[in-house]
Formats: C-alpha cells, structure tokens, sequence
C-alpha cells in the first residue's frame, strides 16, 4: 500500500478577482467536488480535498500579503501521479479555480504547463499526520466492503448455541468462497521499500544529531526555558469573541457527513524566541506524526484523519488543517483534555492564543478563550471533498482489524474476541 | 474549596424539580412593545420564586430569548456576551442540522417557535401542588396578561408528575449533583460513579465550572449598573454581572410515538409462530433504553427487571460492561451519560471528568392525553403493557423537555449531537439513538451486541419527533430587578457590538 501525501498549493488571486472567486466557490460548495467539474471522485487514491480563500490582510509589521487561493489534498503516493490527475480528469474544475490566480497558463495551455504551475505553486507541511500511515484509499473501501459483507452474512442466520470459533470457520469459509474477498486472506502490502527505508533513517539519524548535540542542548535549553517564559509573561488573554456572522460562514460547511474539513490561519509572533520555538517544536512535531503516532491515534486523539501545519508567507503565519470526525465543540474539548500540551507547544507562539506557561502549560486550558481563538481563526471552507463520508477513523481501524482477524488460528477466547468487532 | 451560592438571587428551578408541586403549565409570550414587557415583567418580579428554602404550594419562573432581552431594553453590547447559540436561536438552520432537526422535526412544521411565527420573548413556568391552584395562578397570569395586552403565543399543559415518561419507563434518576447544592438526587455515595458532584458552574453562570474557570457571560460597565443592583463580576474586573446566578434553559417539545414504539418493540420480538412474546418485546425496549420500566439499569440486571434497584444511579460501564453485552454501547442512558467509558483513559476517573464537562440538569414534564394511562401501566405490569393498543393516534403525548446549563454548545447541544445523533458513536457505524435520534437518513439501525454475536435491528422508525422549541436564559433575581429597572432612553439606544472580528 501507498503512504500518504499533504499536497498544498497556494497561489494569490489576482488583482480584482477576489468577489469573482467567492462566488465562484460558493457556487462550488453547492456542487461539490465529487462530480464535475472537479470529478474527484475519479481520482485515484484521493481521500480528502479543500478549497479555500485566504482573504488579503497586513502582516504584524503592517506589510500588505494578498488574498490567495489554496488547495489540500490528502493522497496516496505517488504525487507525480496525483498532480497529472488533477490536470487530466480534475482539470475543468482545476482550470476554473486557479484561473482567479496570477500566472495560471489556464485550459488552453499544455497539460504540461499547468502541471508545472501547480508543482510551483506546491509548499511544504512542516509537519503531516496521518490517521494510519500506508493505509491507502483503496484499503479503507476494500475493508469497509469486507465489513459490509461480513454483517450481511450474520443477519442472515440465527447463530444462537453456535461457538465462537465454529462462527470464525464459517466466516473464513465464506470469505474463501467469495472471490470479490480473496484479497482479504492477505494482510495489505507494506508502502514501499524506498518510503520505509527513508523514514527508518530519518527515525535513527534525527536521535543520534541530538544525542550528539547533547551538551550543546544542556547548556541552551535551560536559558531558553527561562527566557520563553519571560516572553510568555508578555502574552495577553484573548478576550475577542466571534460574530455571529464568523460563526455562520464557517457553520454552513460543517456537520453534514460524519467528518469535517477544519482549518485555521494565523499569526506567529514575531519575536526571535517565539520564532525559533516554533520552528523547533514543528520538527519535533514532524518527528512524532512520523515515528511514534503512526497508527490509530494522535497522542491519545482517534478522531483525526489527517492534519497538517503549514508556515506560510516566511513563517510568519502558520495554516493548520485537518479532517476530523464529529464537530468542533467536541474536537476542541478532546484537545483541552487530551493533547492540550501538543497545541499549547505547536500554537504558543501565535498570536491571540491564550497564554502558555513554560511552553507547555496553560493555554488550551483556559477553556473559553481557547475555543474563542480557534473559531475566530477559522477559515470556512467551502468546497470540500471526502471519499468516505460514512466512516469515522475508528471504523476504518476496526475494519482493519476484521480483515487481519480473519487470519492465522485463535483461541476461543480470541474468536469471540474477534467476533465482537462486528 | 466550598462554593457558597447565592440561593437567593438564583431561580428555584435550579435548585429543585418541584416534585412537591407535580401540576404545571408553561407559558411561552410575545410582547407587543416594550412597555407591555415591562408590564409583565414587573408583575411577575416579585412573583418569582428563589433558590432557598421552600414550602409553598406553587411557583413561578420566567426566562427570555434573546428577542425578549432586546424588548425589554438591553442594549446589543450585553446580549453580544450572550453565547452565539442562544443569540442565533434554536431554528437557525445550521443549529437544526446539528440538533437533527430535520424532516419530520423541521422547525417549519413546529407548533410553536417555528422560522415562520414573530420572535418568542419569554416563557414562564407556573408549577402548583394541585390542579385547583394550578388553575388559580394561571387564571391571575392570564388575566394580567389579557389586560396588558400581550400576544400569548402558546399555553403547554403538562401531565402530572410521576415518576414515568410516556414510553412507560421510570425517568429521571440520573440527576447531576450540583456542588454547593443540598443533594437533589441519586442514592449514590459521595465518590462512587453515581454519587459525583458537577461544580455548580456547570448549571449557574458566575461560578467555576469544570475547568474551574467561569463561563463567559454578559458583563456590563458598573457605570451602566449605578443602583448598584447586579452583583459584580466575581473575576475581579469591576463589571456589573448580567449572567452571575442565571443559566441557559433549552426546552423542546419532543412528540412521543408511543404507539409506534411499543408496536415496533413487538413486531421485531414476535416468535417464528406469529405470536407476540411480551418478555421479549419489554426486553427489547430496555436494551433501547438502557434501564429496565422500573428503572433497574441493564448493566446491574441484564436479564429481568428488578424494581429494587429501579433507582439504583451507582453504575459505570467500563469495568463492567465494556463491550456493551448487557446494556448496549447505543442505549439512551450510555449515550446522554456515558459515564466511564469516554477516552483517553475509559474506566478511570479522568474519564468521569470529561463526562462532567456534558451534563444537562433536567426538568422537563410529559405531556399528553395517553400518557397517563401508559404511566400508570408502567408501574404496575410493564410485561404485559398492550402494545401500543391504549394510544389513539391522534393523541399527541410526549415531553416537554427542559434542560439547565451554563453553555448551550458543551452541554445540550454537545450531547444532542455527538452522543445522541452521532451514527458513529462509540465505535458503532450506523446508530443513532434508539429512543429518541434522528434517523436522518442514516442512523436506522440499532445494534445490540450478544455472545455468540450481536443482533442487529435494521430500518428502526423515528420515535421521536420535535414539536417546537427554543433558547431561554433564566436570569438571576437581581438581573431580572436590573432587567425590570432600564430605563426608557437606554432601551432605544443602539450600541455597537464589542465582540468584533
């Protein structure tokens, strides 16, 4: 199986073009992007996809940075692949979109061309977490059939005075005499060689600098602590609350299916220190969506399909993005309580976060303030896009674990076990 | 550290269900202008019965939409302290896709509230010992109302007071107990699942909740409070406390279709002969429920119903019942309170504090011809109750439901839509609530995990629709002084909203 890849592509309106596009998008969030002109569904190993308008604003030092188009993907590897579909079967949708921007080479253009532009227009997450690294679109359908098949058999009979184990045979025995199932006896394949022995490397190499760099740290890290905490007592409670009308623009693309598109811009701030903490907890961070919360669960969060923090416009402010399962107020409440020391340490140093303590501390715990700052800096997002807009992330794992118990022997124990999961 | 509240400033509907006072009616109004508002209001100040202690035979309370604030004169800058869901309402269309307010549920079709009626003002909820002074204290409103010219928009008549609601199943034994609070309710020890005290913030404005921070509510400059009636904003800052001893008041009126229920009960439990099997059929309803008629939690009693433990409160899921084996990871009792078994940490103690954060403190009250009948069979025979056989259709009966809470959004409608309505709760893939969700589209099936495997009941029916309903705040004793003493010039002033983006 694939791993999975954050595409951002970010490009400025052009001059004018920015009620043009507004319009243009709010006629797209009726469409969709599952039909034409986007035809996303068509597109291999697309699992989520946004659209959204970051409205022009001035900097903290009162530089102008233009309103700019920007567009998500969350995809199966390869890009190359992904970006040639995008021209090739999303291209109507594609051209309409990016033709609000400066330079697009626009439909009569070479596919080539506008390829090229949107690998241009392409910039990096510092940081992408993936519900389940390697766990590829096709995966997540083929699963929930196998699912689907699975219950349908069991409504079928009454299994009462059967055991356990006799009911895995028979489940076994079907999924054998299925041919639409055979994949199902095989665990999914592993992403490539190539991905996993890059990642091992990179889980190796990033301890061994920093062991190396141990005295170095030893001696920095306490004068750090002490001089971010001096900054943080600078920090301001965000009193600011959002209008109602904020409130509805972004309400009016949530709650519909089971997940929801989720992003938020905002301002670092712009102090050295603050910067560089930043820039040190985003490789931290990168580290630990990439090594350590690779499976199921996002430090404790399992409602997380995909996330990512993107610096934009030279770090000074930072876009976080994800799609998650359920709705915010329920979303915002599992990061108070479960990974309020993530977010403090990732967002601490924007600005209009309510103030940290030690980097760590504070922060999303104060409760009203913190979910204040988060729907205030809340994008809305119009056009949005999801392949399975039935499951939540813990269906797609408890559908994963169906297929790999319909392998080797178990217990009966195990087998009822197993049979719980259905 | 001991929270002491202001008993009497708050609303005695806080502090009590009026179990004492089982007749009620509710008066939901509409004004014409403001000095018919101020009219009401003022004849219905000292009319209003506090949180201390009690003995009469009737009482009253009233709370406002946001409309009615207005009306009465507080200016835009206050009512922006309000919570965004309380100013937008309860039919704002984005407010009914999250509350399932759909289809059958549409506030188009409600009997009051509804997009289509002018703007609700107020409600205001008589309760009595008896229906002889029940009838007594409404006809005064009713006349003082009649004679300030008030447009009277709805009068709801509730049943009296018992312990069932019109499915037939004993209700309301998960109360939560309010810190600060002589206990209410519950059987259950001080530090036993059932016996945990919810910090008083959860349920008055103006105390810590359970973040041990205050709720935002709307403040005021002192200056604006100069008789120095509000009580001041007890973080320190100097403002003069709108919200300090008030809470939200959610009410929905929830048609029940306790024909359909029971009739679907049956026909999904009937033998393979044909014939109905009354045991199976009270079965089935409980594992929807949760809890047995009488009460009795499945968890504690999963086979038969065992009316001693019929208000038994002192339960949780996770040791016990993990994989949902006696009381289903979808029944309505493991949905609005799911006690131990909430992430990260299921079983422990860090679990119950989040279920903290999403408590509602209710007081609703059925209503209903056929109710009664359905009630009183409940408490005697639930095994033999005639399915469905004594509601005559047209007979509209169900609840009145109320709900108390600081916010709107953690609370009520945090529950309405993450644990009731949510097809993916805990695992499951296409349940919503069995008893009371949406079934909109998705949501039909109710799953009820077994050994050897679990039984799944495909197309379930909506049982439950939404008849009417909206936001009210239930102001502090002294708010409602405020609210009554605005004077004429500031009740016209505009001012523009401080909550900018």
């Amino acid at each position: 199986m694939p791993h999975q890849l954050g595409v951002t592509i970010r490009a400025p309106v052009a001059a004018g073009q920015v009620a043009e596009l507004r319009d243009w998008l709010a006629e797209i969030a009726r469409k969709g992007l599952a039909e034409g002109p986007f035809d996303f569904t068509h597109l291999r190993g697309l699992h989520y996809a946004k659209l959204y308008l970051l409205d022009e604003t001035t900097d903290l030092d009162g530089q102008q940075i233009p309103a700019t188009l920007v567009f998500m993907s969350e995809v199966d590897a390869p890009l190359r692949r992904h970006l040639a579909e995008l021209i090739d079967l999303a291209g109507e949708g594609i051209d309409q979109a990016f033709a609000y921007c400066t330079g697009y080479p626009g439909p009569g253009a070479h596919r080539r061309a506008r390829i090229a532009w949107l690998r241009r227009h392409m910039i990096p997450a510092s940081a992408f977490y993936v519900n389940t690294v390697g766990r590829g679109l096709e995966q997540i359908r083929l699963e929930a059939m196998l699912r689907d098949a699975l219950e349908e058999y069991l409504d079928q009979r009454d299994w009462a005075g059967h055991a356990a184990i006799e009911i895995r045979r028979e489940l076994r025995a079907y999924v054998a005499g299925c041919p639409g199932l055979a994949w199902a006896r095989k665990p999914p394949p592993p992403p490539s060689l190539r991905f996993r022995a890059g990642e091992a490397v990179h889980m190796v190499a990033v301890p061994l600098v920093l062991a190396l760099l141990l005295p170095v740290l030893l001696l920095v890290l306490p004068v750090w602590a002490v001089l971010l905490r001096l900054d943080e007592r600078h920090d301001q409670p965000f009193t600011e609350r959002p209008t109602l009308r904020h409130l509805e623009e972004v309400a009016n693309y949530e709650d519909f299916v089971t997940q929801n598109p989720f992003a938020v811009v905002g301002f670092l701030k712009p102090s050295r220190l603050r910067q560089l903490t930043t820039r040190a907890v985003m490789f931290l961070t990168d580290y630990g969506v990439r090594h350590i919360f690779t499976h199921d669960s996002l430090a404790g969060i399992k409602t997380i399909h995909f996330a990512r923090w993107v610096p934009i416009d030279g770090w000074r402010r930072m876009t976080f993005a994800t799609n998650y399962d359920g709705a915010v107020e329920a979303y915002n409440d599992d990061f108070i309580n479960i990974i309020w020391w993530g977010l403090n340490a990732t967002f601490g140093s924007a600005r209009d976060y309510p103030p940290t303590r030690w980097l760590f501390f504070g922060g999303a715990k104060l409760e009203e303030q913190f979910k204040a700052t988060i729907r205030c800096h809340q994008v809305p997002v119009p056009a949005w896009y999801t392949a399975y807009p039935e499951l939540s992330a813990d269906n797609i794992e408890n559908n994963a674990q169906i297929r790999a118990g319909l392998r080797g022997d178990m217990s009966p124990a195990q087998a009822e076990r197993w049979l719980s999961l259905l | 550290m001991a929270i002491k509240l202001d008993l009497d400033d708050i609303q005695g509907l806080i502090a009590r269900g009026y179990r004492t006072l089982p007749h009620a009616r509710f008066t939901i109004f509409t004004t014409q202008d403001t000095a018919d508002a101020h009219a009401l209001l003022s004849w219905l100040l000292p009319r209003v019965t506090p949180a201390g202690r009690f003995s009469g035979d009737s009482a009253l309370h009233v709370a406002y939409t946001a409309a009615g604030l207005r009306r009465l004169g507080l200016p835009e800058s206050v009512i922006a302290g309000f919570q965004p869901q309380y100013r937008g309402g309860m039919t704002d269309p984005n407010r009914s896709r999250f509350l399932g307010d759909v289809g059958e549920s549409d506030p188009h079709h409600w009997v009051w509230g509804g997009p289509q009626e002018p703007p609700l003002d107020g409600l205001i909820l008589l309760y009595a010992s008896s229906p002889e002074v029940l009838g007594a204290r409404q006809a005064e409103l009713a006349a003082h109302i009649d004679a300030a010219g008030i447009r009277q928009v709805t009068v709801l008549d509730t049943l009296e007071a018992g312990n069932n609601e019109p499915f037939g199943f004993h209700d309301g034994i998960s109360q939560p107990i309010i810190g600060g609070l002589p206990k209410v309710s519950g059987t259950a020890p001080a530090g036993t699942p059932g016996g945990r005290v919810v910090p008083a913030g959860e349920f008055v404005l103006g105390y810590p909740n359970v973040y041990g921070q205050l709720t935002d509510r709307p403040l005021l400059p002192a200056a604006d409070d100069p008789r120095h009636l509000l009580p001041r904003d007890p973080a320190g800052s100097g403002a003069a406390d709108l919200g300090r001893n008030g809470c939200y008041l959610v009410m929905r009126q929830l048609e029940q279709d306790v024909g359909g229920f029971w009739r679907y009960a049956g026909e999904a439990t009937t033998r393979p002969d044909g014939s109905e099997d009354p045991d199976a059929r009270t079965a089935l309803a409980a594992k929807m429920v949760g809890r047995w008629p009488s009460g009795a939690p499945l968890v504690e009693t999963p086979d038969r119903d065992n009316p001693r433990l019929g208000g038994d409160n002192d339960f949780g899921y996770y040791h016990t019942d993990p994989l949902g084996l006696a009381c289903p990871l979808g029944a309505h009792i493991r949905r609005v309170n799911p006690r131990d078994s909430l992430d990260p940490q299921p079983g422990t103690d860090a679990s119950l504090a989040v279920n903290d954060g999403h408590r509602l403190l209710r007081r609703g009250r059925s209503y209903g011809p056929g109710a009664g009948a359905l009630a009183a069979a409940g408490n005697n025979s639930h095994a033999e109750r005639p399915a469905g056989a004594d509601v005559a259709p047209e007979s509209e009966t169900g609840l009145h439901f109320i709900c108390l809470v600081a916010s709107l959004i953690r609370q009520f409608e945090f529950v309405q839509h993450t644990w009731l309505n949510n097809p993916t709760f805990h695992g499951l893939y296409d349940d919503t609530d069995p008893l009371v969700g949406s079934r909109d589209p998705r949501g039909a099936t109710f799953t009820v995990p077994g050994r050897p495997v679990r039984r799944r009941y495909r197309d379930l029916p909506q049982f439950v629709r939404t008849r009417g309903g909206a936001y009210f705040f239930l102001p502090g004793i002294s708010a409602l002084r405020y609210l009554d003493q605005l004077p004429a010039d500031t009740r016209s002033a505009s001012f523009s909203s401080s909550a900018t983006r």
